[in-house]
């Protein structure tokens, strides 16, 4: 017992903590692969996020599973991604560093408005799938099955994100171009094409992110900013450009803001945000950010 | 482009220091401005003029872009009407609180966030944004009634005259809207104008001549926000409730369109940007609910094919037309790659 709360109830509350956190690390991670690579703030990145969710309800309408629903959304919303970024992105490198995200910002005022055109402006529920519905029973402890699932595909997710950046081949060139794109492109590499595999593979995570969380809320037209927002968050508290650091950042911030709900609903939200506000007060390059990036 | 700085001087020249005809030519189409159009309208393009104003200063001048500003116009727009409801305050009151408001949070996020990079204060301060627009929405409901606004604000007199009244209304922002005009123009001839710009164009190198560049964009951004608190204060007295949405990071956002549209870093680029915006939005808006569609496309070709504004490309084009004509009168051979 911790102030007259049972501590079952806490380790669930912590629990949700991480399995909030969990979508939060997906958002962020490829908020930083983006702009570690392209030097990119993706403003547009939640609303990635949202378009994964209406792949997955479109998918779902249409086959009723929802494991084709994750791999179109990753699928469709990449291939989004590679487009935008080979028609749009693509003239802005070399001119004004902040006119890419004033450009994906446009698209993130934009794109909203063409989904309430197609799907209207109320939301689209989806069930947790049949497989993930219920919960595990462990002690005394009661865990929903989907929130579990949430936790370990997020861990699947990074591991072959580490071992896609670590052992391959185009995760070294990515990592290299990351450090050093001229010097990657004096020694024979096709930079531009790996930044729009950059791109796709930062929008992918999002479109993941937006996946995985729809059946946990709906999948509304403006629940991107919120996304974008958390992204940012936790970005900041991390570090930017630092995998590491969405790592940690979207897990601290996915407890803070499960804790926060339970004590205070009201203040949900708005903790996230005290979060980052200390965070720049005692550590204004985040956790895990490096010196001079800020 | 063969000669950068060639062409560099030349702007300067034309644009840096923006000449008085500009500034009361500008005045002189407001005066007559809501005989032109509606004068509600016009009324609301002064308001998003001044706030403009100041966020071109910011962005435009210091080239630091900030995306939380709706965060100033808001607090301004809610302490006004929050004076006027619960404390009776007068008009003149209302307005000092509104400013005061803006001013001490822009101190306080400036001096959180104003030394970090460009793409991470606008991160910050799109965060801190929605801050304080989830504050207002539900954890400080009981004031700012949430949702639904703040409504329920008397009707202002000013020397007798009612201010709910459309033309009165347009002239007493008019007045305000002159106002700061002049001043605008007055900072940018200062010594401290000067040094805005000077950063905007080289940082590290204003920075080697011994200025404290964290402390100017500091200043910066509290004068911008200044301007943001007044507009948000003039627009509760002007819709005489205040709307959650003056919060909404849409509002930052819209003002960072209008910036953009109208030309950063030119004098009147926001008025101009500012009256297209409103014009293109009311004009879409009567054919259709969703005008953000429309809207984020223009945006996006703007930043693809005109991203210096509407006042910039002219700007350019005239500068350009003005070398040829001067390499031309002084015998130079024409620059090859024009």
């Amino acid at each position: 017992m911790l102030f007259d709360v049972p501590w079952n109830v806490i380790v669930l509350q912590l629990f949700f903590g991480l399995a909030l956190g969990s979508i939060f690390v997906l958002l962020a991670s490829g908020l930083s692969i983006i702009y570690g690579l392209l030097d990119i703030v993706n403003f547009a990145h939640g609303t990635f996020a949202m378009l994964g969710a209406y792949a997955v309800f479109v998918a779902i309408s249409l086959s009723g599973s929802f494991l084709i629903g994750i791999v179109s959304a990753i699928v469709v919303v990449g291939l989004i991604g590679v487009v935008i970024e080979f028609i749009l992105l693509k003239p802005l490198y070399g001119k004004d560093p902040l006119l890419p995200l004033l450009l994906t910002f446009g698209l993130s005022v934009a794109i909203p408005d063409l989904i309430k055109i197609i799907f209207g402006l109320i939301g689209k529920p989806i069930n947790y799938p049949e497989a993930l519905s219920g919960a595990t029973v462990l002690g005394p402890l009661i865990l929903p099955n989907y929130r579990l699932f949430i936790i370990f595909f997020t861990l699947a997710v990074l591991i072959s994100l580490w071992l896609f950046l670590k052992k391959s081949d185009l995760g070294m060139i990515i990592r290299a171009s990351t450090r050093d794109s001229l010097m990657v492109q004096v020694l024979g590499v096709n930079v531009s094409r790996i930044w729009t595999i950059g791109f796709a593979i930062g929008i992918g995570l999002a479109a993941l992110a937006g996946a995985v969380a729809v059946p946990t809320m709906a999948a509304t037209p403006d629940m991107g900013v919120d996304m974008t927002m958390v992204a940012f968050v936790v970005t900041v508290v991390g570090g930017l450009g630092s995998l590491g650091g969405a790592i940690v950042g979207g897990l601290f911030i996915g407890l803070v803001v499960a804790i926060a709900s339970f004590i205070a609903g009201e203040y949900a939200t708005v903790s996230m945000y005290f979060c980052m506000a200390v965070i720049l007060l005692i550590r204004p390059r985040g956790l895990f950010g490096e010196v001079g990036r800020e | 482009m063969k000669d950068p700085e060639d062409k560099r001087t030349i702007l300067q020249d034309v644009e840096l220091k923006p000449k008085a005809t500009i500034v009361w030519g500008t005045a002189l189409v407001l005066l007559v401005l809501p005989f032109i159009i509606s004068a509600p309208l016009a009324t609301e393009i002064l308001i998003w003029g001044i706030f403009g104003l100041g966020f071109n200063l910011l962005l435009g001048y210091t080239g630091v872009l900030s995306f939380g500003h709706a965060a100033y116009f808001g607090l301004g727009a809610y302490s006004a009407g929050l004076a006027l409801r619960y404390w009776k305050a007068s008009l003149w009151t209302s307005l000092l609180i509104a400013v005061a408001a803006a001013v001490l949070l822009a101190c306080f996020i400036g001096a959180l966030a104003i030394k970090r990079r460009g793409v991470y204060f606008a991160m910050i301060s799109l965060a801190f944004g929605q801050m304080l627009y989830f504050l207002a929405l539900s954890p400080l409901k009981h004031i700012t009634r949430g949702e639904d606004g703040l409504t329920h604000i008397p009707v202002i007199n000013l020397f007798s005259i009612s201010l709910n009244k459309p033309i009165p209304l347009y002239y007493f922002v008019f007045i305000i809207t002159i106002g700061m005009l002049y001043l605008t123009w007055r900072i940018l001839q200062s010594p401290f104008g000067k040094l805005l710009q000077a950063f905007r164009e080289n940082e590290e190198r204003a920075k080697a001549c011994g200025f404290n560049t964290t402390l100017v964009k500091f200043f910066s951004l509290v004068i911008s926000a200044f301007y943001a608190g007044l507009a948000g204060a003039l627009n509760t007295i002007y819709l005489g409730y205040v709307p959650l949405t003056t919060l909404f990071w849409l509002t930052s956002g819209t003002m960072v369109m209008m910036t953009i549209l109208g030309g950063k870093g030119t004098f009147s680029g926001p008025l101009i940007g500012v009256g297209v915006f409103l014009f293109l939005q009311n004009t879409i808006s009567v054919f259709t609910p969703r005008w953000e569609i429309f809207v984020g496309a223009i945006f996006v070709l703007i930043i693809l094919l005109f991203p210096a504004g509407i006042v910039g490309t002219i700007r350019d084009k005239y500068s350009t037309h003005k070398m040829k004509k001067l390499r031309r009168e002084a015998g130079f051979p024409a620059a090859r790659s024009e």
